[in-house]
Protein backbone atom coordinates (compact mmCIF):
# COMPACT_ATOMS: atom_id res chain seq x y z
CA UNK A 1 0.00 0.00 0.00
CA UNK A 2 1.29 3.39 -1.28
CA UNK A 3 -0.95 5.51 0.95
CA UNK A 4 0.47 3.73 4.36
CA UNK A 5 2.46 6.36 6.29
CA UNK A 6 6.15 6.25 7.43
CA UNK A 7 5.40 4.45 10.63
CA UNK A 8 2.88 2.11 9.53
CA UNK A 9 5.54 0.81 6.70
CA UNK A 10 8.58 0.94 9.78
CA UNK A 11 6.07 -0.15 12.25
CA UNK A 12 7.28 -3.41 13.89
CA UNK A 13 11.10 -2.13 14.05
CA UNK A 14 10.28 1.29 15.28
CA UNK A 15 8.15 -0.22 18.01
CA UNK A 16 11.15 -2.89 19.04
CA UNK A 17 13.57 0.65 18.90
CA UNK A 18 11.40 2.50 20.75
CA UNK A 19 11.31 -0.36 23.25
CA UNK A 20 15.11 -1.06 22.75
CA UNK A 21 16.26 2.36 23.30
CA UNK A 22 14.79 2.66 26.62
CA UNK A 23 16.62 -0.07 28.41
CA UNK A 24 19.77 0.47 26.03
CA UNK A 25 21.09 3.63 25.92
CA UNK A 26 18.66 5.00 28.48
CA UNK A 27 17.93 2.81 31.41
CA UNK A 28 21.76 2.05 31.70
CA UNK A 29 22.53 5.31 31.43
CA UNK A 30 20.11 5.84 34.25
CA UNK A 31 21.84 2.95 36.38
CA UNK A 32 24.94 4.84 35.87
CA UNK A 33 23.75 8.36 36.58
CA UNK A 34 22.36 7.80 39.89
CA UNK A 35 24.89 5.30 40.85
CA UNK A 36 27.39 8.12 40.71
CA UNK A 37 25.45 11.04 41.63
CA UNK A 38 23.90 9.52 44.98
CA UNK A 39 27.65 9.25 46.06
CA UNK A 40 26.92 12.86 47.60
CA UNK A 41 25.62 10.93 50.25
CA UNK A 42 28.22 7.25 50.57
CA UNK A 43 30.90 9.19 48.64
CA UNK A 44 33.01 9.07 51.99
CA UNK A 45 32.66 5.37 52.16
CA UNK A 46 34.32 5.28 48.89
CA UNK A 47 37.15 7.65 49.22
CA UNK A 48 39.69 4.57 50.08
CA UNK A 49 41.92 6.97 51.69
CA UNK A 50 42.73 9.26 49.04
CA UNK A 51 41.08 12.03 50.57
CA UNK A 52 44.04 12.57 52.70
CA UNK A 53 45.70 15.52 50.76
CA UNK A 54 41.96 17.43 50.79
CA UNK A 55 42.04 20.16 53.11
CA UNK A 56 38.91 18.63 55.10
CA UNK A 57 37.97 20.52 58.78
CA UNK A 58 40.15 19.58 61.38
CA UNK A 59 37.30 16.86 62.99
CA UNK A 60 38.05 14.80 60.02
CA UNK A 61 36.26 13.80 57.08
CA UNK A 62 32.53 14.37 57.41
CA UNK A 63 30.27 12.74 55.58
CA UNK A 64 29.08 15.09 53.57
CA UNK A 65 32.82 16.54 52.68
CA UNK A 66 33.69 13.10 51.55
CA UNK A 67 30.85 12.60 49.52
CA UNK A 68 31.44 16.17 47.58
CA UNK A 69 35.43 15.00 47.20
CA UNK A 70 33.97 11.67 45.77
CA UNK A 71 31.48 13.03 43.31
CA UNK A 72 34.07 15.32 42.44
CA UNK A 73 36.45 12.54 42.00
CA UNK A 74 33.86 10.69 39.56
CA UNK A 75 32.70 13.62 38.03
CA UNK A 76 36.52 14.61 36.59
CA UNK A 77 36.84 10.90 35.81
CA UNK A 78 33.78 11.44 33.62
CA UNK A 79 34.81 14.12 31.59
CA UNK A 80 38.38 13.43 31.62
CA UNK A 81 38.68 9.89 30.61
CA UNK A 82 35.51 8.71 29.31
CA UNK A 83 36.09 8.49 25.76
CA UNK A 84 34.21 10.18 23.24
CA UNK A 85 31.88 11.80 25.90
CA UNK A 86 30.00 14.22 23.23
CA UNK A 87 29.17 10.84 21.43
CA UNK A 88 27.81 9.28 23.94
CA UNK A 89 26.05 12.02 25.36
CA UNK A 90 24.69 12.74 21.42
CA UNK A 91 23.76 9.18 21.25
CA UNK A 92 22.23 9.50 24.57
CA UNK A 93 20.12 12.89 23.38
CA UNK A 94 18.90 11.34 20.35
CA UNK A 95 17.77 8.15 21.73
CA UNK A 96 15.85 9.90 24.65
CA UNK A 97 14.38 12.20 21.89
CA UNK A 98 13.13 9.49 19.47
CA UNK A 99 11.83 7.09 22.67
CA UNK A 100 10.06 10.45 24.08
CA UNK A 101 8.30 11.68 20.49
CA UNK A 102 7.22 7.85 19.44
CA UNK A 103 6.20 7.23 22.93
CA UNK A 104 3.92 10.75 23.00
CA UNK A 105 2.47 8.69 19.67
CA UNK A 106 1.94 5.21 21.18
CA UNK A 107 0.56 6.73 24.18
CA UNK A 108 -2.08 8.78 22.40
CA UNK A 109 -3.25 5.58 20.66
CA UNK A 110 -5.36 4.56 23.79
CA UNK A 111 -7.47 5.96 26.40
CA UNK A 112 -7.33 5.14 29.80
CA UNK A 113 -10.13 3.36 31.94
CA UNK A 114 -8.57 3.04 35.78
CA UNK A 115 -12.19 4.77 36.84
CA UNK A 116 -14.05 1.73 35.32
CA UNK A 117 -11.27 -1.09 35.77
CA UNK A 118 -9.19 -0.48 38.85
CA UNK A 119 -6.32 -2.93 38.71
CA UNK A 120 -3.09 -2.15 39.70
CA UNK A 121 -1.77 -3.52 36.53
CA UNK A 122 -4.15 -0.63 34.78
CA UNK A 123 -3.11 1.87 36.90
CA UNK A 124 0.28 1.39 35.90
CA UNK A 125 -0.39 1.29 32.59
CA UNK A 126 -1.95 4.91 32.80
CA UNK A 127 1.12 5.79 35.37
CA UNK A 128 3.75 4.74 32.59
CA UNK A 129 1.75 7.16 29.69
CA UNK A 130 1.90 9.92 32.72
CA UNK A 131 5.11 9.66 33.91
CA UNK A 132 6.63 8.86 30.31
CA UNK A 133 4.65 13.00 29.59
CA UNK A 134 6.04 14.27 32.60
CA UNK A 135 9.54 13.17 32.43
CA UNK A 136 10.57 14.64 29.37
CA UNK A 137 9.40 17.89 30.64
CA UNK A 138 11.97 17.23 33.67
CA UNK A 139 14.78 16.03 31.46
CA UNK A 140 14.53 18.37 28.88
CA UNK A 141 14.63 21.39 31.97
CA UNK A 142 17.38 19.00 33.45
CA UNK A 143 19.45 18.51 30.75
CA UNK A 144 18.95 22.37 29.46
CA UNK A 145 19.61 23.75 32.95
CA UNK A 146 22.50 21.67 34.31
CA UNK A 147 24.10 20.68 30.90
CA UNK A 148 23.37 23.00 28.30
CA UNK A 149 24.11 26.03 30.39
CA UNK A 150 20.42 27.99 30.22
CA UNK A 151 20.75 29.89 33.56
CA UNK A 152 17.69 31.79 32.55
CA UNK A 153 16.03 28.85 34.11
CA UNK A 154 17.58 28.38 37.03
CA UNK A 155 16.61 30.39 40.31
CA UNK A 156 19.59 32.68 41.17
CA UNK A 157 21.08 31.78 38.06
CA UNK A 158 23.63 29.33 38.63
CA UNK A 159 26.11 27.57 36.14
CA UNK A 160 26.77 24.34 36.68
CA UNK A 161 30.67 23.66 36.46
CA UNK A 162 32.07 20.08 36.35
CA UNK A 163 34.73 21.76 38.18
CA UNK A 164 32.78 22.35 41.00
CA UNK A 165 30.07 19.16 40.90
CA UNK A 166 28.35 19.19 44.03
CA UNK A 167 28.66 22.78 44.84
CA UNK A 168 27.09 24.33 41.53
CA UNK A 169 24.34 21.51 41.78
CA UNK A 170 23.16 22.30 45.32
CA UNK A 171 23.48 26.21 44.55
CA UNK A 172 21.49 25.33 41.58
CA UNK A 173 18.63 23.02 43.19
CA UNK A 174 18.48 25.91 46.34
CA UNK A 175 17.77 28.59 44.18
CA UNK A 176 20.78 30.44 45.89
CA UNK A 177 24.39 29.92 47.16
CA UNK A 178 23.76 30.69 50.66
CA UNK A 179 19.97 28.96 51.39
CA UNK A 180 16.80 27.35 50.63
CA UNK A 181 14.82 30.18 47.97
CA UNK A 182 10.64 29.53 47.46
CA UNK A 183 11.77 28.62 43.88
CA UNK A 184 14.93 26.79 44.97
CA UNK A 185 12.32 25.01 46.67
CA UNK A 186 9.93 24.59 43.49
CA UNK A 187 13.00 23.18 41.95
CA UNK A 188 13.65 20.54 44.28
CA UNK A 189 10.44 19.30 44.22
CA UNK A 190 10.67 19.29 40.64
CA UNK A 191 13.74 16.88 40.99
CA UNK A 192 11.64 14.76 43.53
CA UNK A 193 8.95 14.16 41.06
CA UNK A 194 10.82 13.95 37.86
CA UNK A 195 13.12 11.30 39.46
CA UNK A 196 10.37 9.26 41.42
CA UNK A 197 8.42 9.29 38.26
CA UNK A 198 11.34 8.60 36.04
CA UNK A 199 12.87 5.47 38.14
CA UNK A 200 9.18 3.80 37.94
CA UNK A 201 9.35 4.50 34.22
CA UNK A 202 12.44 2.11 33.53
CA UNK A 203 11.39 -0.20 36.29
CA UNK A 204 7.96 -0.91 34.72
CA UNK A 205 8.91 -0.42 31.55
CA UNK A 206 11.70 -3.25 31.85
CA UNK A 207 8.46 -5.26 33.28
CA UNK A 208 6.49 -4.67 29.64
CA UNK A 209 9.42 -5.28 27.29
CA UNK A 210 9.86 -8.96 28.89
CA UNK A 211 6.31 -9.14 27.71
CA UNK A 212 6.94 -7.76 24.47
CA UNK A 213 9.70 -9.15 23.66
CA UNK A 214 8.18 -12.83 24.56
CA UNK A 215 10.75 -12.99 27.37
CA UNK A 216 8.33 -14.10 29.99
CA UNK A 217 5.67 -16.06 28.70
CA UNK A 218 3.88 -17.81 31.73
CA UNK A 219 1.63 -16.11 34.47
CA UNK A 220 4.45 -17.08 37.18
CA UNK A 221 7.58 -15.48 34.64
CA UNK A 222 5.90 -11.93 34.57
CA UNK A 223 5.48 -12.39 38.24
CA UNK A 224 8.72 -13.41 38.88
CA UNK A 225 10.21 -10.46 36.71
CA UNK A 226 8.06 -8.36 38.24
CA UNK A 227 9.61 -8.86 41.32
CA UNK A 228 12.85 -8.63 40.22
CA UNK A 229 11.98 -4.81 38.36
CA UNK A 230 10.34 -4.05 41.48
CA UNK A 231 13.32 -4.75 42.90
CA UNK A 232 15.48 -2.83 40.87
CA UNK A 233 13.54 0.06 40.39
CA UNK A 234 13.45 0.49 44.64
CA UNK A 235 17.15 0.04 44.21
CA UNK A 236 17.13 3.12 41.98
CA UNK A 237 14.32 5.27 43.78
CA UNK A 238 16.71 4.96 47.11
CA UNK A 239 19.43 6.40 45.24
CA UNK A 240 17.81 9.02 43.00
CA UNK A 241 16.50 10.06 46.27
CA UNK A 242 19.41 9.61 48.10
CA UNK A 243 20.87 11.81 45.00
CA UNK A 244 18.62 14.71 45.43
CA UNK A 245 18.63 14.51 49.94
CA UNK A 246 22.92 15.08 49.36
CA UNK A 247 21.94 18.26 46.88
CA UNK A 248 20.08 19.96 48.79
CA UNK A 249 21.62 19.07 52.34
CA UNK A 250 25.31 20.39 50.75
CA UNK A 251 26.26 23.81 51.79
CA UNK A 252 27.32 25.19 48.44
CA UNK A 253 30.31 27.20 49.95
CA UNK A 254 31.46 24.55 52.22
CA UNK A 255 31.49 22.06 48.95
CA UNK A 256 33.11 24.55 46.95
CA UNK A 257 36.37 25.05 49.76
CA UNK A 258 36.94 20.96 48.95
CA UNK A 259 36.49 20.92 45.53
CA UNK A 260 39.08 24.36 45.83
CA UNK A 261 41.47 21.90 47.35
CA UNK A 262 40.70 19.05 44.70
CA UNK A 263 42.03 21.69 42.01
CA UNK A 264 45.22 22.61 43.94
CA UNK A 265 45.99 18.97 45.15
CA UNK A 266 45.30 17.76 41.80
CA UNK A 267 48.33 20.13 40.08
CA UNK A 268 50.33 19.03 42.96
CA UNK A 269 49.43 15.71 42.05
CA UNK A 270 50.58 16.06 38.50
CA UNK A 271 53.79 17.50 39.65
CA UNK A 272 54.71 14.81 41.25
CA UNK A 273 53.54 11.98 39.12
CA UNK A 274 55.87 13.57 36.42
CA UNK A 275 58.90 13.91 39.24
CA UNK A 276 58.53 10.06 39.60
CA UNK A 277 58.59 9.11 36.02
CA UNK B 1 1.78 -4.77 47.65
CA UNK B 2 2.25 -5.88 43.82
CA UNK B 3 -0.54 -7.37 41.91
CA UNK B 4 -0.19 -9.87 38.96
CA UNK B 5 -3.03 -11.78 39.60
CA UNK B 6 -4.71 -12.33 36.23
CA UNK B 7 -8.46 -12.73 38.21
CA UNK B 8 -10.26 -10.17 40.44
CA UNK B 9 -12.88 -10.48 43.28
CA UNK B 10 -13.96 -12.73 45.49
CA UNK B 11 -15.58 -15.92 44.56
CA UNK B 12 -16.61 -15.92 48.47
CA UNK B 13 -18.06 -12.52 48.84
CA UNK B 14 -19.87 -13.07 46.06
CA UNK B 15 -21.54 -16.60 47.46
CA UNK B 16 -22.02 -14.54 50.34
CA UNK B 17 -23.84 -12.13 48.90
CA UNK B 18 -26.41 -14.76 46.83
CA UNK B 19 -27.02 -16.17 50.61
CA UNK B 20 -28.75 -12.52 51.63
CA UNK B 21 -30.55 -12.15 49.03
CA UNK B 22 -34.03 -11.78 50.07
CA UNK B 23 -37.13 -13.03 47.35
CA UNK B 24 -39.59 -10.93 46.34
CA UNK B 25 -37.28 -8.09 46.27
CA UNK B 26 -37.96 -4.60 44.55
CA UNK B 27 -34.82 -3.60 42.48
CA UNK B 28 -34.13 -0.67 40.28
CA UNK B 29 -32.96 -1.29 37.08
CA UNK B 30 -31.30 1.35 34.95
CA UNK B 31 -30.93 1.27 31.40
CA UNK B 32 -28.91 3.60 28.94
CA UNK B 33 -30.88 3.33 26.47
CA UNK B 34 -30.70 4.77 22.54
CA UNK B 35 -33.13 4.67 19.46
CA UNK B 36 -30.66 3.74 16.79
CA UNK B 37 -26.73 4.15 15.40
CA UNK B 38 -25.43 7.64 15.69
CA UNK B 39 -28.28 9.15 18.02
CA UNK B 40 -27.93 10.76 21.76
CA UNK B 41 -28.50 8.26 24.27
CA UNK B 42 -30.48 8.80 27.69
CA UNK B 43 -31.14 6.85 30.81
CA UNK B 44 -34.56 5.00 31.98
CA UNK B 45 -34.96 3.48 35.30
CA UNK B 46 -37.35 0.30 35.94
CA UNK B 47 -38.52 -0.93 39.11
CA UNK B 48 -38.62 -4.40 38.98
CA UNK B 49 -39.50 -7.67 41.38
CA UNK B 50 -37.47 -10.38 41.92
CA UNK B 51 -37.25 -13.93 42.51
CA UNK B 52 -34.09 -16.17 43.81
CA UNK B 53 -31.89 -16.90 40.79
CA UNK B 54 -33.11 -13.60 38.56
CA UNK B 55 -30.89 -13.08 35.67
CA UNK B 56 -30.26 -9.62 33.46
CA UNK B 57 -32.12 -11.31 30.77
CA UNK B 58 -34.97 -12.46 32.94
CA UNK B 59 -34.59 -8.39 34.38
CA UNK B 60 -35.36 -6.89 30.96
CA UNK B 61 -38.02 -9.94 29.86
CA UNK B 62 -40.17 -8.22 33.15
CA UNK B 63 -39.08 -4.90 31.98
CA UNK B 64 -40.47 -5.82 28.10
CA UNK B 65 -43.61 -7.03 29.34
CA UNK B 66 -44.37 -3.66 31.40
CA UNK B 67 -41.88 -0.84 29.90
CA UNK B 68 -43.26 1.71 32.13
CA UNK B 69 -40.45 4.02 34.36
CA UNK B 70 -40.23 4.84 37.55
CA UNK B 71 -41.68 7.98 36.90
CA UNK B 72 -44.75 6.19 35.40
CA UNK B 73 -43.52 6.94 31.41
CA UNK B 74 -44.66 4.49 29.47
CA UNK B 75 -41.72 3.86 26.88
CA UNK B 76 -40.40 0.74 24.30
CA UNK B 77 -39.16 -2.49 25.36
CA UNK B 78 -35.39 -2.50 26.28
CA UNK B 79 -33.56 -4.15 23.01
CA UNK B 80 -30.75 -6.49 23.86
CA UNK B 81 -28.89 -9.26 22.18
CA UNK B 82 -28.72 -13.00 23.67
CA UNK B 83 -28.23 -16.31 21.90
CA UNK B 84 -27.27 -19.60 24.13
CA UNK B 85 -28.20 -17.67 27.72
CA UNK B 86 -25.67 -20.60 29.60
CA UNK B 87 -22.53 -18.11 29.32
CA UNK B 88 -20.77 -20.17 25.70
CA UNK B 89 -22.11 -17.62 22.83
CA UNK B 90 -20.96 -14.47 24.16
CA UNK B 91 -24.07 -12.50 22.35
CA UNK B 92 -24.87 -11.11 25.47
CA UNK B 93 -22.22 -9.37 26.75
CA UNK B 94 -22.75 -5.86 28.06
CA UNK B 95 -21.45 -3.27 30.85
CA UNK B 96 -22.98 -3.95 34.15
CA UNK B 97 -22.18 -1.63 36.49
CA UNK B 98 -19.91 -0.18 34.76
CA UNK B 99 -17.83 -3.74 34.21
CA UNK B 100 -18.09 -5.59 31.34
CA UNK B 101 -19.55 -9.63 31.56
CA UNK B 102 -22.32 -11.57 29.96
CA UNK B 103 -26.37 -10.66 30.91
CA UNK B 104 -27.21 -14.13 31.20
CA UNK B 105 -25.22 -14.99 34.07
CA UNK B 106 -25.12 -12.17 35.98
CA UNK B 107 -27.48 -13.14 38.99
CA UNK B 108 -29.47 -10.51 40.40
CA UNK B 109 -28.61 -12.06 44.15
CA UNK B 110 -25.45 -11.06 43.74
CA UNK B 111 -25.73 -7.80 42.16
CA UNK B 112 -28.76 -6.46 43.76
CA UNK B 113 -29.85 -8.68 46.99
CA UNK B 114 -31.34 -5.68 49.23
CA UNK B 115 -34.65 -4.07 48.66
CA UNK B 116 -33.82 -1.41 46.35
CA UNK B 117 -30.64 -1.92 45.17
CA UNK B 118 -30.25 -0.63 41.79
CA UNK B 119 -28.08 -1.97 38.82
CA UNK B 120 -27.17 0.25 35.71
CA UNK B 121 -26.92 -1.50 32.27
CA UNK B 122 -25.03 0.21 29.36
CA UNK B 123 -24.11 -1.18 25.94
CA UNK B 124 -20.78 -1.93 25.44
CA UNK B 125 -18.40 1.03 23.90
CA UNK B 126 -16.48 -0.50 21.46
CA UNK B 127 -18.79 -1.10 19.09
CA UNK B 128 -21.50 0.76 17.57
CA UNK B 129 -24.80 0.34 19.37
CA UNK B 130 -27.20 -0.76 17.21
CA UNK B 131 -30.22 -0.37 19.45
CA UNK B 132 -30.51 -0.11 23.32
CA UNK B 133 -27.88 -2.83 25.01
CA UNK B 134 -27.46 -4.45 21.33
CA UNK B 135 -23.97 -4.12 20.12
CA UNK B 136 -22.78 -4.97 16.27
CA UNK B 137 -19.87 -6.96 17.24
CA UNK B 138 -18.39 -7.11 13.47
CA UNK B 139 -14.88 -5.62 14.05
CA UNK B 140 -14.41 -8.48 16.37
CA UNK B 141 -14.99 -11.17 13.89
CA UNK B 142 -13.13 -8.94 11.35
CA UNK B 143 -10.33 -9.09 13.30
CA UNK B 144 -10.42 -12.68 13.45
CA UNK B 145 -10.51 -13.34 9.59
CA UNK B 146 -7.26 -10.47 9.42
CA UNK B 147 -5.22 -13.57 11.72
CA UNK B 148 -6.86 -16.45 9.31
CA UNK B 149 -8.10 -18.02 13.04
CA UNK B 150 -8.89 -21.36 10.73
CA UNK B 151 -7.10 -24.08 10.16
CA UNK B 152 -6.72 -24.30 6.07
CA UNK B 153 -8.13 -28.23 5.24
CA UNK B 154 -10.73 -26.49 2.29
CA UNK B 155 -9.65 -28.20 -0.97
CA UNK B 156 -11.15 -30.34 -4.03
CA UNK B 157 -9.90 -33.61 -2.71
CA UNK B 158 -9.68 -35.82 0.46
CA UNK B 159 -6.17 -34.60 2.51
CA UNK B 160 -5.89 -37.46 4.31
CA UNK B 161 -5.36 -37.90 8.35
CA UNK B 162 -3.72 -34.93 9.70
CA UNK B 163 -0.64 -34.50 11.52
CA UNK B 164 -0.67 -35.87 15.42
CA UNK B 165 -1.21 -33.67 17.84
CA UNK B 166 0.83 -33.84 21.08
CA UNK B 167 -1.32 -34.01 24.78
CA UNK B 168 0.85 -31.45 26.01
CA UNK B 169 0.03 -28.83 23.03
CA UNK B 170 -3.40 -30.03 23.29
CA UNK B 171 -3.67 -28.90 26.71
CA UNK B 172 -2.31 -25.68 26.09
CA UNK B 173 -5.22 -24.76 23.22
CA UNK B 174 -7.85 -26.65 24.89
CA UNK B 175 -7.63 -23.41 27.04
CA UNK B 176 -7.50 -21.01 24.19
CA UNK B 177 -10.33 -22.79 22.02
CA UNK B 178 -12.80 -21.60 24.87
CA UNK B 179 -12.71 -18.21 23.58
CA UNK B 180 -16.38 -17.61 22.97
CA UNK B 181 -15.36 -14.43 20.98
CA UNK B 182 -17.90 -12.22 23.48
CA UNK B 183 -15.80 -8.88 23.42
CA UNK B 184 -14.86 -8.65 26.67
CA UNK B 185 -11.59 -8.59 26.37
CA UNK B 186 -11.67 -5.63 24.08
CA UNK B 187 -14.30 -3.44 26.02
CA UNK B 188 -11.84 -3.44 28.85
CA UNK B 189 -9.04 -2.63 26.81
CA UNK B 190 -7.62 0.79 26.88
CA UNK B 191 -5.69 -0.05 23.91
CA UNK B 192 -8.77 -1.00 21.64
CA UNK B 193 -11.56 1.83 20.88
CA UNK B 194 -14.34 2.37 18.84
CA UNK B 195 -14.14 2.76 15.26
CA UNK B 196 -17.32 3.49 13.48
CA UNK B 197 -15.59 3.37 9.87
CA UNK B 198 -14.47 -0.46 8.75
CA UNK B 199 -11.72 1.45 6.65
CA UNK B 200 -9.60 2.15 9.68
CA UNK B 201 -10.22 -1.49 11.51
CA UNK B 202 -6.77 -2.78 9.41
CA UNK B 203 -4.59 -0.52 11.32
CA UNK B 204 -6.27 -0.21 14.82
CA UNK B 205 -5.35 -2.34 17.70
CA UNK B 206 -6.45 -5.45 16.66
CA UNK B 207 -7.60 -6.89 20.21
CA UNK B 208 -6.26 -9.66 23.05
CA UNK B 209 -9.23 -11.98 21.42
CA UNK B 210 -7.27 -11.84 17.75
CA UNK B 211 -3.86 -12.25 19.26
CA UNK B 212 -5.00 -15.57 21.42
CA UNK B 213 -6.67 -17.20 18.51
CA UNK B 214 -3.72 -16.88 16.24
CA UNK B 215 -1.27 -18.51 18.85
CA UNK B 216 -3.99 -21.47 19.26
CA UNK B 217 -4.35 -22.20 15.34
CA UNK B 218 0.05 -21.34 15.29
CA UNK B 219 0.16 -24.03 17.25
CA UNK B 220 -2.37 -26.54 15.83
CA UNK B 221 0.19 -29.18 13.86
CA UNK B 222 -2.14 -27.94 10.32
CA UNK B 223 -3.12 -24.23 10.98
CA UNK B 224 0.61 -24.08 11.50
CA UNK B 225 0.35 -23.62 7.60
CA UNK B 226 -0.32 -20.46 7.94
CA UNK B 227 1.79 -19.03 10.51
CA UNK B 228 3.70 -16.71 9.22
CA UNK B 229 1.04 -14.86 7.67
CA UNK B 230 -0.31 -14.88 10.76
CA UNK B 231 2.20 -13.28 12.22
CA UNK B 232 2.75 -10.91 9.34
CA UNK B 233 -0.66 -9.23 10.28
CA UNK B 234 0.36 -8.97 13.97
CA UNK B 235 3.87 -7.25 13.22
CA UNK B 236 2.13 -4.75 11.28
CA UNK B 237 -0.28 -1.45 12.61
CA UNK B 238 -2.68 -2.52 14.81
CA UNK B 239 -0.58 -5.58 15.95
CA UNK B 240 0.37 -7.28 19.18
CA UNK B 241 3.22 -4.53 19.76
CA UNK B 242 -0.13 -2.23 20.18
CA UNK B 243 -0.73 -4.11 23.02
CA UNK B 244 -0.13 -1.56 26.04
CA UNK B 245 0.18 -4.21 28.54
CA UNK B 246 -2.49 -2.67 31.10
CA UNK B 247 -3.80 -6.65 31.80
CA UNK B 248 -6.92 -6.02 31.77
CA UNK B 249 -8.07 -8.43 29.52
CA UNK B 250 -7.05 -11.31 31.56
CA UNK B 251 -8.92 -10.22 34.58
CA UNK B 252 -12.39 -9.91 32.49
CA UNK B 253 -12.41 -12.61 30.50
CA UNK B 254 -15.24 -14.64 31.75
CA UNK B 255 -13.26 -17.97 30.45
CA UNK B 256 -10.24 -17.37 32.03
CA UNK B 257 -8.09 -17.40 28.89
CA UNK B 258 -4.52 -17.05 29.65
CA UNK B 259 -4.60 -13.75 27.26
CA UNK B 260 -1.74 -11.85 28.52
CA UNK B 261 0.17 -15.12 27.94
CA UNK B 262 -0.87 -15.50 24.75
CA UNK B 263 -0.09 -12.33 24.07
CA UNK B 264 3.41 -12.51 25.91
CA UNK B 265 4.06 -15.68 23.58
CA UNK B 266 3.03 -13.96 20.11
CA UNK B 267 5.40 -11.44 21.41
CA UNK B 268 8.56 -13.79 21.28
CA UNK B 269 7.19 -15.43 17.76
CA UNK B 270 7.04 -12.11 16.04
CA UNK B 271 10.82 -11.28 17.50
CA UNK B 272 11.88 -14.41 16.32
CA UNK B 273 10.19 -13.94 13.36
CA UNK B 274 11.30 -10.16 12.81
CA UNK B 275 14.22 -11.17 13.09
CA UNK B 276 15.08 -14.08 10.87
CA UNK B 277 12.94 -12.34 8.01
CA UNK B 278 15.55 -9.20 8.52
CA UNK B 279 18.57 -11.26 8.35
CA UNK B 280 17.24 -13.55 5.19
CA UNK B 281 15.64 -11.47 2.81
Amino acid sequence: MASQSFLDRHHFLLRRLHSLTGIVPIGVFLIAHLTTNSSLLWGKAGLRGTGDHYSFGKDGVTLLEGGVAYFQKEVTWINEQVPHLLLIELTLWLSIAFHAVLGVIYARTGRANTSRYEYQSNWRYRLQRLSGYLGILFIFYHVATLRWGWTFLVPGGTAWSHDFAASTLAAAIRGSETGFTAAGFAVALLYFLGVTLLVFHFANGLWTAAITWGLTISQRAQERWGYACFALGAGLMVMGWASLLGAVMIDPAKARAVEQSIQEGKVGESLAGQADR
Amino acid sequence: MLNFSPSEGSAAAAAARRASAKPGRTIRVSVKRCEGPGQDSRWETFSVKVDRGANVISVLQQIAANPVTVEGKRTTPVVWDSGCLEEVCGACTMVINGKVRQSCSCLMDEYAPGEGDEITLEPMTKFPVVRDLWVDRSRLFHNLARVKAWVPIDGTYYLGAGPREKPQQQEVRYKLSECMSCGCCLEACPQFNLEENPADWNTAFIGAHAISQARLFNEHETGKALRDERLEVLMGPGGVSDCGNAQNCVKVCPKHIPLTESIASVGRAVTLHGLTRWFKA
